[in-house]
């Protein structure tokens, strides 16, 4: 077939291998792709490789897994017990958060809604410094915002326990570029939802309550819980913003490897951080794993 | 129950909006403070630019932001368009190795990258490139997939051959202006990627442009939050104009046709 | 199941959407176990006139009674009205039988009773076996049969049907409306079918009322309305229409290919020598061979008939259909003359 032939063109121009005797049932449009396998086999398969290389072996070579035991104790097991916490919570708040406000969101069109869509880009992605300096400069103890709730609702948002610094006020901070992540995420389910369904219910009698109950929640539950599992991934795995609040205080899977990393490194945990490392990849697959599990069963319906 | 938009949902969204754009406006407030409560300066605004390391850090941003930009282009944007037209069977195969990237914790790449990278790519600031391309590659594939699919592009590529042209014809004529828009959305987040990525560029001791704001901010901290701010503001706005480029489009197409 | 047919009456009811008019002036009788048909292009208020009376659409003025209860105040869920959508409004978190036993559920039927009349309705619309399968799992008449079964299930006094055929293939959507026929005067259940089909209105309806921007320009059995059509709107919507030019040769005779006809529409404003449009159907006009000057342009063999297209000078063919029998005697680049068998015209002033 003459087109089959054409197509084979790009990979010429690609660098694939090109055309060669077919002595077995090759297929040769695999070649097309060589550039990506290679691209991604040295750029993200080997480094992990690596890492799994290194985290089974102690500095003397010999084949271990204590490496991986430790991640369950002392500093190491404070550290991903923090993750999970922050990550959790983090879920919780900005899933519910984020749902209540698609809801809204979704009805909207127009201009509005370009403009909604394009803040909550702009929002899922602030992290960092930026992001941390922002809140800061609002609600640390001379911020903006402070002063105001101090002078309009006489709320010393100090005088509690309330801290920046500490496990809530991360948590503030992560709800504010998770709660977009979420609108993010969660609007198509929302769009899917066919104005039939509310009629077909009308007519047979049903009532807001009953149509709430019955259909409204069971299909959206699985897209819920499928967008929260990648907030939860999200938040579990952010590392500039958690370097950039931190003050030390609180214990946290990705900062601790980056002090593993950054030139506290002590000979012999060299390859600790590495199993750290192997470990929030595991953590972060598991999620990614029932994510997809859940992604499987909306699209049943 | 209708799905009308009620003042409940204009209540609900105008709340989520203050609650998120306060902390932008305090910290605009916060940034324009001069020192002493001296009342409201702009200041440091100029402070940033005049600081030492602002240019070059600046500088060595952009350069890897362009070379990752350039193999986005090199790399992704031909393979994707292979997958839709010749290897049609691998787009599962390529879909998920091209979103495998996300299940991985970028500070687990970084200790990747320094374990398993030879010295002489970890010596440049360039070995940032092919890392911020991995990073990317689950948006850039997205975007570039769902462009060509709703091109149909297979299509478009037959209806071209039947009617006489070559694949060079075919490439110029009919590939590259339908893949065009989806194709600049992804360099565009490839772009906003590289710049303001951090945790790849400090775990691998680069002196990049947001490494460099972080370390500048021990000095000034109001200077530090002018940066905040300007990055922040200055992303929201290059968003909203690319949210509304379609209509900026329509209007001038609108008055190319009156005239 | 039997279902006691009710009447519906709508009386003078208008619904403008801003400054379009979707129902001027609009009343409607459906006697018991009737199964009325507004057809109509879109926009021409068939639906609005549906959707006011299943209570989604509340803002209208004129009353709508069902059984002589003026049903103003009555809210939508309260109405017992079945109701078939044009699609995707099974609920995708149930299986069929799930889905046919909700309006019971909702009324708190226990769930025995509710099984055992669900399967019942699913026996009714012939899906026995698909009871446990989800919307995704069945094809578009499927679905629809579920929906309908659905509907029924609630033993409602009236059955509306949005448009329920429009989205299926052909095949399906013949003996579909064919089943729905069916079910509808088995059970005797007073019945409004909303479509734009033609052909599928004529097939199932006791009645068929056609509808042009908001207004109900006739209302009759099928048959008179294919035959008499009251205006130029139904006669071309109905059935194929040929517009001949004309011109009048008295204030009610018409002249039109070299024959004087009666005006079946009389008007007082008709004068002599003024240029009309007769509206004649291709089956009356006959065909025969001559050196007329009207050729024969296109020839479409469509089975039992034969549709001749055949030029006589006026901007647009002329279609004739005769039995393919018949046709056979013709070709393309035949000279033909062309008469009508007919007394009378309907006339369209231009």
């Amino acid at each position: 077939m003459v087109i089959a032939d054409e197509l084979a063109a790009p990979t010429r121009l690609m660098g694939g291998s090109g055309s060669s005797r077919p002595k077995f049932k090759f297929d040769k449009s695999i070649l097309g792709l060589l550039p990506l396998f290679l691209f991604l086999g040295y750029f993200l398969l080997y480094p992990i490789a690596s890492i799994i290389s290194a985290s089974i072996h102690d500095n003397k070579h010999h084949l271990t897994f204590v490496l991986y035991k430790n991640l369950f104790t002392g500093n190491y097991r404070e550290a991903f017990i923090g993750s999970f916490k922050l990550a959790f919570y983090s879920m919780i708040v900005s899933g519910i958060l984020g749902a209540l406000i698609c809801w809204s969101v979704v009805k909207t069109s127009g201009v509005v809604r370009t403009i909604t869509s394009s803040a909550a880009g702009v929002l899922a992605n602030t992290g960092g410094v930026p992001l941390a300096f922002m809140f800061i400069a609002a609600f640390g103890q001379e911020g903006l915002i402070t002063k105001l709730l101090l002078k309009v609702f006489h709320w010393d948002l100090y005088g509690g326990s309330f801290d920046l610094y500490n496990f809530w006020g991360i948590l503030l901070v992560y709800c504010f570029f998770q709660i977009p992540l979420m609108v993010i995420i969660f609007t198509p389910a929302l769009e899917n939802l066919r104005v039939e369904w509310i009629e077909a219910n009308e007519s047979l009698g049903g009532s807001k309550l009953q149509y709430f109950r019955h259909v409204l929640i069971p299909v959206l539950l699985p897209s819920f819980f499928s967008a929260c599992l990648l907030l939860f991934a999200s938040a579990f795995s952010a590392f500039a913003t958690a370097a950039a609040m931190s003050n030390g205080s609180i214990p946290l899977a990705p900062l601790f490897i980056g002090n593993l990393v950054n030139g506290n490194v002590i000979p012999d945990q060299a390859n600790q951080g590495d199993a750290m490392a192997m470990g929030m990849i595991i953590v972060s697959l598991f999620v990614i794993a029932a994510y997809l599990l859940l992604l499987r069963v909306t699209r049943k319906r | 129950m209708k799905r009308q938009f009620t003042w409940l949902d204009k209540t609900i969204i105008a709340f989520a909006g203050f609650f998120f754009i306060a902390p932008l406006i305090a910290a605009a407030e916060y940034s324009a403070r001069g020192y002493g409560n001296k009342g409201h300066t702009l200041s440091n605004y100029s402070w940033i630019i005049h600081q030492l390391g602002f240019s070059p850090a600046l500088w060595t941003s952009l350069r890897i932001a362009a070379i990752t930009i350039l193999i986005v282009l090199v790399l992704m944007v031909p393979t994707v368009v292979y997958v839709h037209l010749g290897g049609r069977k691998y787009r599962r195969l390529v879909e998920i190795l091209c979103l495998l990237p996300i299940v991985i914790p970028v500070v687990s790449l970084a200790i990747g990258a320094q374990v398993a990278m030879p010295k002489s790519l970890q010596s440049t600031s360039y070995e940032l490139c092919f890392f911020y391309v991995v990073v990317a590659m689950p948006y850039v594939y997205r975007t570039l997939d769902i462009g060509l699919q709703s091109v149909s592009l297979s299509t478009l590529v037959e209806a071209s051959h039947s009617l006489g042209a070559n694949w060079i014809k075919t490439l110029l004529m009919v590939i590259i202006p339908a893949i065009r828009s989806s194709t600049t959305g992804a360099l565009f987040i490839t772009f906003a990627l590289s710049l303001g990525e951090y945790t790849l560029a400090v775990l691998l001791h680069f002196h990049t442009f947001p490494t460099w704001a972080t370390n500048a901010s021990q000095q000034n901290i109001y200077g530090s939050i002018a940066i905040s701010v300007t990055t922040l503001g200055g992303a929201w706005i290059l968003l909203i104009l690319v949210a509304f480029l379609p209509r900026i489009k329509s209007l001038f197409a609108r008055k190319e046709r009156v005239a | 199941m039997d279902l006691h047919g009710s009447t519906v009456e709508f009386r003078n009811v208008k619904r403008t959407f801003g400054t379009v008019k979707a129902l001027d002036d609009f009343s409607l009788t459906i006697k018991p176990g009737e199964l009325v048909t507004l057809l109509g292009p879109s926009g021409c208020g068939k639906t609005t006139a549906l959707r006011i009376l299943a209570g989604i659409d509340k803002e209208h003025e004129g009353i709508v009674e069902i059984d002589g209860k003026d049903m103003s105040q009555v809210p939508a869920n309260k109405r017992n009205i079945g109701m078939v959508f044009q699609a995707y409004s099974l609920f995708p978190n149930m299986t069929a039988i799930e889905n046919v036993a909700y309006g019971l559920r909702v009324r708190g039927v226990d769930s025995h009773k509710r099984e055992a009349r669900a399967r019942e309705l699913l026996d009714l619309v012939g899906l026995s076996t698909q009871a446990d399968r989800r919307p995704t799992q069945l094809s578009g008449g499927q679905q629809q049969r579920v929906a309908l079964a659905r509907a029924l299930a609630i033993e409602p006094s009236v059955l509306l049907l949005d448009e329920p055929l429009s989205a299926l293939d052909a095949q399906v959507r013949a003996q579909l409306r064919e089943e729905i026929r069916r079910i509808q005067s088995t059970i005797g259940i007073s019945t409004l079918f909303v479509t734009h089909d033609q052909e599928e209105a004529m097939a199932i309806s006791d009645r068929v009322g056609v509808m042009n921007k908001g207004v109900l320009e006739q209302i009759d059995e099928p048959g008179k309305l294919y035959n008499k059509p009251r205006t130029p709107f139904v006669a071309g919507f109905v059935g194929l229409t040929n517009y001949i030019p004309a011109v009048m040769d008295s204030k009610s005779t018409v002249l039109v290919l070299n024959q004087v006809l009666d005006v079946s529409d009389h008007s007082a404003e008709a004068k002599k020598g003024e240029e009309v449009r007769a509206l004649v159907r291709p089956e009356e006009l006959q065909v025969d061979k001559a050196n007329d000057g009207s050729t024969v342009i296109t020839k479409s063999f469509l089975g039992p008939v034969t549709r001749l297209g055949i030029d006589v000078g006026s901007p647009a063919l002329i279609y004739a259909e005769l039995t393919s029998k018949e046709a056979r005697k013709f070709d393309t680049g035949d000279n033909v003359k062309l008469s009508i068998n007919s007394d009378s015209v309907m006339i369209e002033y231009v």
